[in-house]
């Protein structure tokens, strides 16, 4: 609720966006609070948290998805809409359906009078067309700027309408860190559905947090995991329903599975339901795993269970990495991506790589425990804190010549590097199994770089010769 | 007026400007915008266009103020400065466009003093002032055009008699769109003719600066580019031929090839010489796989442009039976739904279908459900859900398409009627 927390990130204390050093010194800089907030006179494109707000719940049954905004704001819901479509199919689901997008359009007469009267129309359309039972509408920078009063529209509306109204306030402008969108959409969750109402506890039920960057393998093989416990997890918000919602407060525990994902939530429904929760590491390699592993056992009291799941899993899996240790030992490494940091840790550790450079959005106290980590069994590495920034990433690739590069591959590729994308929204990448088809997959790149080495003949990249020669961070002012 | 649509079949005016800088060879647009600006707009254009990113700068590579609380308390134009200061210094472009975002727009930043500035050093930069909620993608496109002949195109450039503008093919956006400039283009040249398209084979800055030296604009299109169209003669002298409709197959394509051959008087014997060529070598295709395409009843779900030419092409030369055509994109004037209008029901044999306008997902799910005759569907990935509802075979070649990869496919002109064919076999 947003007398909790605000649900903007870059307003938590010791958190920094736009930063870029070495490794030790940002350890030594963070520990002796010397850093400071900074910004980029000149940068690239960031993801709204608009765009995180609308993927997180996309998925959700029942629903209709309204944005508030001009039709350029449902862009990026092209993305959720196929990860959707696609996890339909891998569900087995025969009659695949689109979500139910509305877009009030605002446009220039909205803009100097107003765009509350399209917004009723968009509530009118989706309750006629759907009969849903979840109606969420998404504001944005066009409707935050004029002044349209969505809550007093939905205050009103919500009188007549069978489905339950849930404004999600995202306006783009107010937050550089997109995870901030999935706060806001957990803030109305809480606040417009749970609303403090204590229910019977389900035993063994937890609460299993994630993200639309989850893919159904990755799904199964935590739930196989949980399962080994004896827990059930309750799967939210991606591919759930006000049913499962609402069971929320019926939980034993929570945790996670993306660091960034609930956290703030899942705060509030200790401090309200009276829920423990785990909230640790991604599920990224066997290092990670274990951690998560350990850390949802220990709340549902099941320690010991867990060291003997641990023990059997490692039995299975170890001698699979080492085959893959072996063709990735001592390669060098850039790794860019949200959890950046995990990978990190799980390529170091499983396959013996080594770190040259980082690029995470954020340095935080969670962050600076990471960093410690790696810096502990490992040489000096770059740290880049930005979300992508691609051209800041290009000079540091170039420079640190890495043997493979972890993230985006739009770039890297095109300088004749292995690459490999991580997040994979439709295949494996999480718990004991998604590390080998993690693994794998690198070292296939790594064996067999073909492709980008010929692309790098021709392909084009956009930045001056002039770029790559000078700092990297240039533009980040204190 | 914007509507409030369900699903809409592309982006806001940025979107629309963007895809087509996108487009342009090393043009880099210069967002001042809120945050997420880059990524929705090539998401919801060049993301939903088939699978390619254009190569230069798109999404997040796309320089952006970034504009947050405080550009929206106290305005945007030092963040601007120092955007595009940089953009300078970092990317390596022929031209750079500053673009405006709903936040720019509504709390009035001027972008164009800012650009000025930047003029003034004799820099190609060049300010859009048309911002996101002015209207959809199609405008944006338009808009782009605006700007080209407002700034960019050169007068006093010498005439050219040979030189056509192809136009009306909108990039990053049909997501044939860079197959079917290369067919047309192909055609074109068969016939002694050079071609400015602005946005294939690494075109850009100086063609659209030269293409007010052509003879002809022959914008393929039923309704797009009025204004410019207007513009091109009255401050360039270049007349416009339109061309309603994409040309697929053998009839429409030669007789685009003849609209084209009489305006600017080219030569007949060479011309049919070029037509007699290429409908040998569509028919030659065609007689090796007579009646493997079952029979259809068809309807077709998209833009007018391609529904215009794959209608016209499914029922005058492949005898399938059009029952519904719904033009997905919002137009204004009656005047063009009119001339479309005839355009699809002006057909040699097969009866005149059913037209609908309509932009909303709703309305044209709902009216595809009503038609229990159909058995094609031609559409959108959008339509796949109606079409598992409908049991019926369902062929996305239509804006929005997630879930094919297209780089040079095309379904124009002569050749691209035969891939057009190939798509809809369907062996079921």
């Amino acid at each position: 609720m947003g007398e909790i927390y605000s649900g903007i990130r870059e307003n938590r204390p010791h958190t920094f966006n736009d930063l870029g050093d070495t490794s030790q010194n940002l350890e030594q800089d963070f520990n002796k609070g010397c850093l400071k907030k900074a910004d980029r006179s000149f940068a690239q494109g960031l993801q709204c948290q608009q765009i995180n707000s609308m993927a997180a719940l996309m998925s959700l049954d029942d629903s209709v998805f309204i944005a508030h905004s001009p039709q350029g704001c449902i862009g990026c819901t092209t993305m959720a809409t196929d990860g959707f479509r696609v996890g339909q199919a891998h569900r087995g689901v025969k009659l695949i359906k689109n979500p139910r997008i509305i877009v009030s359009n605002i446009d220039q007469n909205d803009v100097v009078f107003g765009g509350e009267k399209k917004l009723q129309e968009a509530i009118t359309y989706a309750g006629e067309r759907y009969d849903p039972k979840l109606i969420f509408i998404f504001t944005s920078c066009a409707s935050g700027i004029i002044g349209d009063d969505v809550d007093a529209v939905i205050r009103d509306l919500q009188q007549t309408n069978k489905a339950l109204l849930i404004p999600i306030h995202c306006e783009g402008f107010k937050s550089k860190v997109c995870a901030s969108g999935f706060d806001a959409a957990f803030i109305s969750i809480a606040k417009y559905i749970l609303n403090k109402e204590k229910i019977k506890k389900i035993p063994n039920l937890i609460n299993l947090f994630a993200p639309t960057t989850v893919s159904y393998k990755d799904q199964l093989e935590i739930e196989r995991m949980l399962a080994t416990l004896g827990v059930k997890a309750n799967y939210i918000p991606f591919y759930s329903s006000l049913e499962k919602i609402k069971k929320i407060p019926a939980a034993v525990a929570s945790t996670s599975i993306c660091k960034v994902f609930a956290d703030e939530f899942m705060q509030e429904l200790a401090d309200v339901y009276d829920i423990p929760f785990s909230h640790t590491v991604m599920p990224i390699g066997v290092r990670n795993t274990d951690k998560w592993f350990r850390g949802i056992a220990k709340i549902v009291g099941k320690a010991s269970d867990a060291e003997k799941i641990i023990e059997q899993e490692h039995a299975r899996v170890l001698p699979e990495i080492e085959k893959i240790r072996k063709r990735l030992q001592g390669k060098k490494v850039f790794i860019c991506g949200g959890t950046g940091r995990s990978f990190a840790a799980a390529l170091l550790e499983d396959f013996g790589m080594e770190l040259v450079g980082l690029e995470t959005p954020t340095y935080n106290a969670d962050a600076q425990l990471d960093i410690e980590y790696l810096n502990g069994i490992h040489k000096n590495f770059v740290v880049d804190i930005a979300n992508m920034q691609p051209f800041e990433q290009i000079n540091l690739v170039k420079r640190l010549k890495p043997d493979v590069f972890i993230g985006v591959p739009t770039w890297a590729a095109r300088l004749g590097i292995p690459t490999t994308h991580v997040l994979d929204m439709k295949r494996p990448t999480m718990g004991y199994d998604g590390i080998l088809y993690l693994g794998n997959k690198i070292a296939d790149q790594v064996d067999n770089p073909g492709f980008n080495v010929k692309l790098a003949k021709h392909a084009r990249l956009p930045y001056r010769e002039s770029w790559y020669t000078e700092n990297p961070f240039k533009y980040i002012e204190e | 007026m914007s509507k409030v649509t369900e699903n809409p079949r592309g982006n806001c005016v940025l979107g629309g400007i963007n895809a087509v800088l996108g487009a342009i060879d090393r043009a880099c647009p210069i967002f001042h915008a809120g945050p997420g600006c880059c990524m929705q707009t090539s998401a919801g254009e060049s993301g939903q266009a088939g699978g390619k990113t254009p190569f230069f700068v798109s999404s997040v590579s796309i320089p952006s103020s970034n504009m947050l609380e405080k550009e929206v308390v106290f305005g945007g134009e030092d963040k601007l400065r120092s955007t595009i200061q940089g953009a300078i210094e970092v990317i390596d472009a022929k031209a750079y466009f500053v673009l405006t975002g709903c936040t720019a727009g509504i709390i009035g930043d001027d972008i164009v003093s800012v650009v000025d500035e930047f003029r003034a050093k004799d820099l190609p930069v060049y300010a859009i002032e048309t911002p996101g909620f002015a209207g959809n993608s199609d405008y944006g496109y338009e808009t782009v055009f605006k700007v080209f002949l407002d700034q960019i195109v050169e007068k006093e450039r010498p005439k050219q008699k040979n030189l056509v503008n192809l136009l009306g093919i909108i990039p990053n956006h049909d997501p044939c769109w860079s197959g079917n400039f290369e067919e047309l283009t192909r055609i074109l040249n068969k016939l002694g003719l050079e071609v400015n398209t602005f946005f294939t084979q690494h075109q850009g800055m100086e063609e659209i600066k030269n293409s007010g030296a052509a003879a002809l604009n022959i914008i393929v299109n039923p309704w797009l580019l009025k204004d410019a169209a207007e513009q091109y003669e009255t401050d360039f002298g270049v007349p416009s031929l339109r061309i309603v409709g994409l040309p697929i197959g053998a009839t429409d394509t030669t007789a685009f090839i003849r609209q084209v051959a009489v305006v600017l008087e080219l030569d007949t014997v060479r011309v049919e010489a070029v037509i007699a060529e290429e409908e040998e070598y569509v028919y030659n295709y065609l007689e090796t796989a007579i009646g493997v395409l079952s029979w259809k009843r068809f309807a077709v779900v998209g833009d007018s442009n391609m529904a215009i030419g794959l209608t016209r092409y499914l029922a005058n030369d492949y005898s399938f039976t059009p029952l519904l055509i719904i033009l997905t994109e919002p137009m204004f004037r009656e005047e063009d739904k009119e001339r479309i209008r005839n355009r699809l029901t002006s057909l040699e044999y097969a009866k005149a279908p059913t037209i609908l306008f309509e932009s909303d997902q709703y309305h044209i799910a709902k009216a595809l459900a009503e038609n229990e005759e159909i058995t094609l569907l031609i559409g959108s990935t959008n339509e796949r859900e109606i079409g598992l509802q409908k049991d019926i075979q369902c062929s996305v070649i239509f804006f929005p398409i997630t879930d094919r990869l297209i780089f040079n496919r095309t379904y124009a002109g002569y050749r691209g009627s035969l891939t057009l064919t190939e798509d809809l076999y369907d062996n079921l």
